[in-house]
Formats: C-alpha cells, sequence, structure tokens
C-alpha cells in the first residue's frame, strides 16, 4: 500500500512538473531576429524542472507524503519513493520527449 | 486571357514603370506574365538604371519560376530595353542625325528651309540629344518615331544590328504574336521631353515596325488592339536653368519646368483633337497633382537635364499611374470602343492635404481596395520584419531568420535557400522601404511615396514609417494599419502579435490554388498566407 502511494505521488509529481515545464515553454514568446533565444530558453526550462522533478518528489514524498507506521512500513515507503524519484526522472524525459515529438513545429518541439 | 504588355518612355515613365514592378511584388497581378520594354533616349538616365536593376532583382527573385496567385511576386516580368542612340559621332543633335549638310546644294537647302521652319536653328536643332528631349515634344515625335523605324530597318537590313534594336524587335514579336489579345499601357508624362513626345506616336510607330518587320504581311489594326496610357500631367518641379549653364550649345535649351503646366495643358489639347491619339488608345487615365509640386533637386545647384544623376524620388502620382495600368489590365469592359474613353477620379482634400483611403488606388469594386490594402500591407509589413525585426536594413540575416525560425519550429522545406537568395529578396525590401547607409537613413519607394502625402493619411498608420534606429526598434509590426480591425491578434493577455503571428505561421504554409514550384516561391506563399490572415480583411 505504501509502495502505491510513493509510486502515485512520484507520477503525480511528474505529471504537474511537466504541466508546468509545457505552461513556461508557451508563455515564452517567438522572437524575432536572426538569432532568436526563445528555443534555448524553453529548453533551459525543461532540464531545469527535470533536475527539480526528483527533488521535489522526494522532499514532498518524504516530508509531505510519509506514512505513520512501523519501521518496515517506513522502510519500504522510503525503498519505493527511491525508485519513484528515479521513476518520475526518467518519466518526465520520456514524457517530454513524446509531447516535444507530438508537437514537433510548437514550443514544445524545441525540448528536443 | 490577354497578353500583358508594358511601355514606359522617359524619366517619368520609368518611376511609374518602377510603381508597377512594386505592385507586381505585392501580388496585384497574379498569374500574369508581363513583358516590359523601357523606352529612352537617355542610355544613362538614372531613373532608367534604377527601374532596370529593380526588374533584374524582381527576376533573381523569382529565378525561372512562374506566374503564382495570391502570393508575393506573383506575376512574371520579362524586361527589353531599348534606347535610341544619339551617342555616337554625327548622331549628338538634330542637325547631325537628319544628315542637313549631307545631299546636293538644293536638297541641303530644302532640308534646311524645312528645318528651320519647325525647329529653331540656333537652340532646338544643336542641343545634345542624349538626354531627352528637353521638353521639345515637336522635335522629339518626330526623332522617337524615326528611332524606332531605324531599328526596324536595320533589323530587316541584318548589318550592325545593336543590342537595344534586337530586344525592340523580341518585345514586338512577342506583340505581334498577341495579335488582338494583346493590352498595351504605356507610362510616361504628358509635361516633359521623351514621354510627351512619344505617348502620341508609340502606337503609330509600332504598327509601322510591324510592317517594315514583315515587309508589310502584318501590322496592327487599332480597331482591335488595346492601348491605353496615362495623362500625367505636372506633379514636380525642379531649378530654373541660368544663362551660365545654357550658355553651351549642347545645353542651349533646357526643359523650364515653370512651363509644365503650359506644356500640360498644351498636351491635354493637342490629346484631345488628335485623330491618331483618339483612334489609338482605348483609355487614358487622367492623373494630376492639382496643388503646387515638390522641387526634386534640392541638392543641385544647375538644372539636371538626365544622365546618372536624374534619379528623381517616388511620387504617389506613379502610384495611381501603376493603379491606372491595374485598372487597364484588370477590366473586362469598356475596351470595344472606337474612341478614346477618359478616366478620372477624385480623392478627399482637406486642411491643405489629401487623405488617401484604400479604395482611392484600384478602386473598390468587388472588393478590390480591400485585396489591394491586404496586399500591400503584408508585403510591408514582411518588409519590416525583414529590415526592422530581423535587422537587414543595418546587414543582418533579414529573410533569413525566418528560414532560421523555421528550422528551429522543425519546418526544413526551405533550407535550401541559399543566403545570397535571402540578400536578394532583403535587397529589395530595402528598395521598397528603406535602409540605412553608412548609418545614415535612406527612405525607399514606399517611404517617398507616402511623404509626398504626409501629414495627410495614406493607407498606413503615420506610426509604421518611422526613420530613426530608436523608433524603429519600437515598432509593432503588427500595427501598420490606421483601422485597428486591420492589426495582427494580440492572442491573450501574455502573448504579443508578433508570438501569434509566427503560431500562425507554424500552422499554415503553401497551398495548391497558388500555384508555387520552386522552394522559394513555396517559402513566400507561406508567409503571404500567414501575414494576409493575420491582417483579417473580409475578402468575400
Amino acid at each position: 500500500m505504501e509502495s502505491i502511494t510513493a509510486y502515485t505521488v512520484s507520477a503525480i509529481i511528474t505529471l504537474v512538473v511537466l504541466f508546468i515545464a509545457a505552461i513556461i515553454a508557451n508563455l515564452i514568446k517567438f522572437e524575432g531576429g536572426s538569432k532568436p533565444k526563445d528555443p534555448k530558453i524553453r529548453k533551459r526550462w525543461f532540464w531545469i524542472l527535470c533536475l527539480v522533478n526528483p527533488v521535489l518528489i522526494f522532499l514532498l514524498g518524504f516530508f509531505v507524503f510519509m506514512p505513520d507506521g512501523n519501521m518496515r512500513v517506513v522502510k519500504n515507503y522510503i525503498g519505493a519513493l527511491c525508485i519513484g524519484t528515479a521513476a518520475g526522472f526518467i518519466l518526465y524525459i520520456l514524457l517530454g520527449f513524446i509531447l516535444s515529438r507530438l508537437f514537433t513545429n510548437g514550443k514544445l518541439g524545441h525540448w528536443f | 486571357m490577354d497578353k500583358l504588355f508594358v511601355i514606359a518612355v522617359g524619366g517619368t515613365g520609368m518611376r511609374c514603370l518602377e510603381a508597377f514592378t512594386h505592385l507586381c511584388a505585392i501580388g496585384m497581378f497574379d498569374s500574369k506574365e508581363i513583358e516590359i520594354l523601357t523606352l529612352d533616349t537617355d542610355q544613362a538616365n538614372g531613373n532608367k538604371g534604377r527601374v532596370e536593376k529593380l526588374i533584374q532583382l524582381y527576376n533573381r527573385i523569382k529565378n525561372g519560376g512562374t506566374p503564382n496567385a495570391n502570393t508575393f511576386f506573383s506575376s512574371k516580368l520579362n524586361l527589353y530595353r531599348f534606347y535610341t542612340n544619339y551617342s555616337g559621332q554625327g548622331r549628338e543633335n538634330y542637325k547631325n542625325i537628319s544628315k542637313l549638310n549631307a545631299g546636293t546644294p538644293e536638297q541641303q537647302k530644302g532640308n534646311k528651309l524645312i528645318s528651320d521652319l519647325f525647329l529653331d536653328n540656333e537652340s532646338v536643332q544643336e542641343f545634345d540629344l542624349s538626354h531627352g528631349y528637353r521638353a521639345q515634344t515637336h522635335l522629339g515625335s518626330m526623332l522617337m518615331y524615326h528611332g524606332m523605324i531605324e531599328a526596324a530597318r536595320n533589323i530587316v537590313r541584318g548589318t550592325d544590328v545593336k543590342v537595344q534594336e534586337k530586344e525592340l524587335d523580341e518585345f514586338v514579336m512577342k506583340l505581334e504574336l498577341a495579335g488582338q489579345d494583346a493590352r498595351v499601357f504605356i507610362f510616361g508624362s504628358i509635361f516633359g521631353g521623351t514621354g510627351a513626345s512619344s505617348i502620341p506616336v508609340i502606337p503609330k510607330a509600332l504598327q509601322d515596325f510591324i510592317k517594315i518587320r514583315s515587309k508589310g504581311a502584318a501590322s496592327i489594326d487599332f480597331s482591335k488592339a488595346k492601348f491605353g496610357s496615362t495623362l500625367l500631367t505636372e506633379y514636380f518641379t525642379f531649378r530654373k536653368p541660368n544663362d551660365k549653364q545654357k550658355a553651351s550649345k549642347e545645353n542651349s535649351v533646357i526643359a523650364d519646368a515653370s512651363y509644365f503646366p503650359l506644356n500640360s495643358q498644351a498636351a491635354l489639347q493637342f490629346y484631345q483633337s488628335d485623330p491618331t491619339v483618339q483612334r489609338c488608345y482605348k483609355m487614358l487615365y487622367h492623373i494630376g497633382w492639382p496643388v503646387e509640386s515638390k522641387p526634386v533637386d534640392t541638392g543641385s545647384t544647375q538644372t539636371i537635364t538626365g544622365g546618372a544623376t536624374q534619379e528623381n524620388a517616388a511620387h504617389i502620382t506613379e502610384l495611381l499611374a501603376a493603379c491606372a495600368a491595374y485598372d487597364f489590365f484588370t477590366r473586362t469592359t469598356g475596351l470595344d470602343v472606337d474612341k478614346t474613353e477618359y478616366v478620372y477620379k477624385a480623392v478627399d482634400f482637406n486642411n491643405n492635404a489629401f487623405s488617401f483611403s484604400i479604395h482611392d488606388f484600384v478602386g473598390n469594386g468587388n472588393k478590390a481596395g480591400e485585396r489591394f490594402a491586404n496586399k500591400i500591407g503584408a508585403f510591408f509589413s514582411l518588409a519590416h520584419i525583414s529590415l526592422t525585426v530581423n535587422n537587414a536594413a543595418n546587414g543582418d540575416a533579414g529573410i533569413k531568420g525566418f528560414i532560421t525560425r523555421c528550422q528551429e519550429q522543425k519546418i526544413t522545406q526551405y533550407n535550401t535557400i541559399t543566403d545570397a537568395e535571402c540578400g536578394e529578396i532583403n535587397d529589395y525590401f530595402k528598395a521598397f522601404a528603406y535602409t540605412f547607409e553608412s548609418a545614415r537613413f535612406t527612405p525607399g519607394w514606399l517611404y517617398q511615396v507616402r511623404s509626398t502625402v504626409a501629414p495627410g493619411t495614406f493607407i498606413f498608420d503615420s506610426k509604421a514609417f518611422p526613420d530613426s534606429l530608436s523608433e524603429l526598434k519600437k515598432l509593432d509590426v503588427g500595427t501598420i494599419f490606421l483601422d485597428e480591425k486591420n492589426h495582427w491578434p494580440k492572442g491573450g493577455i501574455l502573448a504579443n502579435r508578433y508570438d501569434t503571428f509566427v503560431k500562425k505561421l507554424i500552422n499554415l504554409g503553401p497551398e495548391e490554388e497558388q500555384q508555387v514550384n520552386t522552394t522559394k516561391e513555396k517559402f513566400l506563399a507561406h508567409i503571404y498566407n500567414a501575414i494576409t490572415q493575420s491582417q483579417g480583411f473580409l475578402l468575400i
């Protein structure tokens, strides 16, 4: 049960962070000029949030969603949280890549 | 479908042709191939050189492309150049070219008497013809006619045929081939020299050229041929020549701008009463400038008679002359008349200034005014994006920035367009709008046209014409029109007009009905679609 909580927390936080990254990408305006900087800024924000995502998963999972219970329960939860953090990191990149390909001509296309 | 022919004569004719070329660039002559002949006595004339360079640049941008629809540079232009040769030995002035001193003493006496009857012996017969006919239209008409006839005879003879004669021959052959499907529009003024001399005689000269060339087998039937022209009266002035400048025989005759109103009146009377003009021309567009004319030679100490230094700024009357050609080429009725029809319209004049609306150029039937504004607005916006946003006016990438943007958005089909090709499009925009030369602002054609109307209104908001770097940096290219409903959409609180435009650019592409073939044509059609759709004109 505690494992499911950790994985759910990881997935939800990943999706929220990815959603925020998409909003930021769309808020950055297309620039004119011969060397527009906006693609690089979008990419930079995507990777910043990519690093923020596992930190956020772990911190929120540890301090907010930690279950009350015996040592075994806590140990199982932390184990699941660590896996969830790593999975969230990979999921963020994977979903980001898929979105980037889906909207390849749009602003999200600058992520990859 | 009628074949279109344009003939530009003299300095003013060249500037009208410049305006016409810009109308072609903005896409007013969709799916048309237009044969253009420049006709002058002054081979080195600055106006002539400028427009020929512009058409050559246009053609480099088209680069083997075909006529398209609803896009920039949609028509195909074929340029032919003819000039009467007054530069060789024995061709410098009337006396020499007409060989007054040749023949038997009896013939010489007769020739002199008849020349002296019509042409002043000391001045008109001896001035240098290489700078045009200097408002001596009685002399000019005769010489222009004979210049073209001489070319026809040289071609028939087949020896020592000059390049310009071959080009005239090619043009006339196309005209002959088109037969009664030809529509010929002639640009020129009626108040100056070369244009005023040539407009009355060109149809007849072309007819006789064809007769000589075909040895009597072909001709032009004026009851079926469709000729049109402008009756362009005086709209500029220049320095009055002083006695010192007129002291030499070559400059014994110099056009005096103070006589231009009188010349115009005399020409109008002549056109009205001359049976040849009335029979040859189906339509004459009466264009004038009924307020004080502005001087064109403020920086010069002498009257400029011609040559490379005669490079006057553009004027709105020339754009109106080009719009007259548009009317002539696109009208479906009124060309089956036996006698010349006159066409004119008036423009609002308030507070000592003209107010031009979008409906004052090509009419308002079938949303023509909106279509014109949509096209010229799109081209002007693109010019500003290239020159201002992408900074081509100061040597930066300009239109190449669009290709970079497309690459960033993974739209890669335009990658093959080279830097040189982008440079040519940038150069065209510099001629159209503005540029900076050695950090000095240089107005292009549209800026010059607008300045002749200011402080009156002219299609666009006056804020669309900044002339300093700081003002240009502040320009929002999506807000060039006076009417806010034609501004590009803002696209929400956190977006801006340019951002919304690029989103549109990404989601659009060239359409099949635009008939674009080359990569560059597709690229231009793609941008055309994004800008015109952003402007929100209701065209249906």
